[in-house]
């Protein structure tokens, strides 16, 4: 499978570092408005470069277009892709409203290619053991559950684009996503969400909301994120149920710690961040490697264009509860 | 000054009873209960004497009575305590209706009697560096809170709704409350609660979630739920995140505790080592008659609390949010 990624930020680069290691797909092309970017990124993976899609597109023939751009650039990117017959990997969150998203599964259908959205956090080795160990009824019946992430900071990126509520849809739609679509995957619906957010309230940009979820099988949640600039990023949960806990913080999952007592010598290597919780192989390149390989067997990935609705669906409805003040009751998907 | 127990249903009143026994210049007379083979086994180990009924124990010398019955019997006696004209540390919940709390707060009022909720939280090291922290402007604006006060299902009369009035969201939701408007000096002003019963084969709900709106502009959730499995490795938590406009604090009491692996059962235990906030709670009650002012934590706190609990369980039955006030 030829892939071309358009958009090489932060996400950008990191798929194009993740299909170094998936069998079965080959990086080809990378687009990015910023040339700087692009070629950075060519140049390390001997792939060639190009200022947009369209010119992507025109020039390459690829297989895959993985979309790394804003949210709010999702659509339009996705609709292009798929209207050219390309298979399309879509970063999170799928689009920006449910209308979006709905219009983009529907192009998808149409043009009868597969479209797979980056819910990465369903590859991570932590959150896939609890999934396992939750649909394997080993907790009991669930009762309560807690998600947390966040305080990492304020993303840098693009035209600081992530500050735009209009752009990115806040931090439910851009953070709290992450832990949404993991509850909808191992909870299943939700039935009624109430939130609070810091949104037009307080702290401008630095958002923190907390979610209350009620699941139509009577579980209760609580989802909370942040981007303010606490002492590190940490993902955070605890699922209550009639067998006992089953919890994760990241604080905790440290596997490896480093104090550097000197700066070393120019011949060291300086400044580099090492991972506290190393794994062998990148989530990231674990669910790209996964939709290639659902491409090559011509079945739908785990998390295809329904999920990504589904998590933007719920998202509105939070977003909905914000700004009403009132719960907000979802349809059975 | 002399502290009589009155009631051992409330297992609290172990507690309690430790802690007078350790102040100087307190005296625990003795105790009664309207299960005598509760309160001669209580006595026994206490050692100190039963009385036969808790009229006994009023007709007594004692100063001031620990009232630790199920959350039903609170107003009785404390209308009979305070006719005695004796002073009464009550434990929480103040009553299992906002009409018994305002019944007990006129009848401790007209005895002239002093009247404390056993809201032992505020007596916690953290909470006070939280409360120090927040006075002196450290904290800034508070902007948001998230607290946890779970626990294991304590089964007794906490489970009987005529007795206790309800389960897990009376039980936890008054400790943070209670902490919330004392720490920051404002009210709930609205309440949302999920409210259901998912851990155990009980006749009240066990779990929920409270999301609240205060006063000050802030919001918070509350999980007050008994989700805390049998063996858990301690009783519970009191957890409170308060994100400031100057500084984002947390407070987890449980944190001063050993770790304890081992070949019992359960094999992994937390043993907490952290300060007694029963024994600052029982002598807050005793200065309080013994400089004759009003105590710290009165019934006016404990009848906020309960609106907030009452409104979390009207608010699960409507699923809608409820105002207060
Ligand atoms: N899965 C995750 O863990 C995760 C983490 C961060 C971000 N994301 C998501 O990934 C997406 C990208 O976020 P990011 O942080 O990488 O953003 P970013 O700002 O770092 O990168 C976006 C890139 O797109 C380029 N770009 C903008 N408009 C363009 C156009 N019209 N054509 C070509 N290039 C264009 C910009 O020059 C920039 O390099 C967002 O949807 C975000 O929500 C996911």
């Amino acid at each position: 499978m030829k892939v071309g990624i358009v958009g090489l930020g932060t996400m950008g680069t990191t798929h194009a570092a993740g299909y170094q290691s998936v069998a079965g797909a080959k990086l080809v092309a990378v687009a990015d408005i910023q040339p700087n970017r692009s070629h950075a990124v060519a140049e390390r993976y001997g792939v060639r470069s190009y200022a947009t899609l369209a010119e992507m597109l025109e020039a390459e023939d690829l297989d895959v277009v993985d979309v790394c751009l804003p949210t709010f650039l999702h659509r339009q990117a996705v609709e292009m892709a798929a209207a050219a017959g390309k298979h399309v990997f879509c970063e999170k969150p799928l689009a920006l409203t449910p209308e979006d998203a709905k219009a983009m599964v529907d192009a998808c259908r149409k043009a009868g290619v597969t479209l797979g959205v980056g819910h990465v956090v369903r590859f991570f080795p932590e959150y896939q053991k609890a999934k396992t160990v939750l649909a394997a009824g080993e907790m009991g019946k669930i009762g309560t559950v807690y998600m947390y992430r966040g305080g990492g900071g304020f993303p840098t990126a693009w035209q600081d684009w992530y500050a735009r509520h209009e752009w990115s849809g806040g931090i439910v739609l851009d953070l709290m996503i992450h832990d949404l679509d993991f509850l909808l995957w191992t909870m299943g619906d939700v039935e009624r969400v109430f939130a609070k957010s810091t949104w037009r309230r307080d702290y401008g940009r630095m958002e923190h909301a907390l979610v209350s979820l009620r699941f139509a099988n009577g579980v209760i949640g609580n989802v909370e994120g942040t981007w303010l600039p606490l002492e590190s990023f940490k993902t955070e949960f605890e699922f209550a149920g009639t067998n006992g806990l089953l919890s994760h913080s990241s604080a905790h999952a440290v596997s490896f710690k480093s104090h550097q007592l000197q700066t070393p010598g120019e011949a060291g290597p300086q400044g580099v961040t090492v991972p506290r919780s190393p794994v062998t192989r990148s989530p990231y390149s674990l669910e790209l490697e996964h939709f290639i390989d659902c491409l090559h067997k011509g079945v739908e990935p785990i998390i295809n264009g329904e999920a990504g609705l589904r998590a933007v669906t719920l998202v509105a409805a939070a977003q909905k509860s914000i700004e009403t003040g009132k719960p907000v009751g979802l349809e059975r998907g | 000054m002399k502290i009589g127990i009155m009631s051992f249903a409330h297992l609290h009143a172990h507690a309690y009873v430790d802690a007078i026994r350790q102040m100087p210049g307190v005296e625990l007379i003795g105790v009664a209960d309207s299960d005598l083979s509760r309160g001669q086994a209580a006595a026994d180990q206490a050692e100190t004497k039963l009385f036969p009924t808790f009229e006994a124990l009023l007709e007594s010398d004692v100063d001031g009575v620990v009232i630790t019955a199920a959350n039903a019997d609170h107003r009785r006696l404390t209308e009979m305590a305070a006719a005695a004209g004796k002073h009464i540390l009550c434990e929480k919940p103040i009553a299992t209706s906002l009409e018994d709390a305002r019944a007990m707060e006129k009848a401790v009022k007209e005895a002239g009697v002093k009247f404390q909720m056993a809201f032992p939280c505020r007596f916690i090291p953290a909470v006070q560096n939280l409360k120090r922290q927040y006075d002196h402007g450290g904290l800034g604006r508070v902007v948001l809170i998230r607290s946890t006060n779970r626990g294991k299902m304590p089964g007794g009369f906490f489970v009987e709704p005529e007795l206790s009035g309800g389960g897990a969201v009376i039980d936890h939701t008054v400790h943070i409350v209670d902490l919330v408007r004392w720490i920051f000096q404002t009210e709930i002003v609205e309440v949302y609660a999920e409210i259901d019963r998912h851990f155990h084969d009980i006749p009240t709900e066990d779990c929920g979630l409270l999301t609240m709106e205060l006063a000050n502009g802030a919001f918070m959730t509350l999980d007050p739920s008994w989700s805390r499995p049998d063996d858990f490795y301690t009783w519970g938590d009191v957890y409170l995140k308060v994100v400031g406009t100057n500084a984002v604090s947390e407070v987890d009491m449980m944190r001063q505790s050993l770790e304890r692996i081992g070949a019992g059962k359960p094999n992994y235990e937390w043993d907490f080592w952290g300060s007694n906030s029963d024994y600052y709670l029982v002598k807050e009650f005793v200065d309080s008659f013994r400089e004759d002012r009003e105590p710290s934590i009165t019934a006016a706190d404990g009848i906020k609390a309960l609106e907030v609990a009452a409104a979390a369980y009207e608010s699960g039955k409507t699923k809608a949010p409820v105002r207060l006030r």
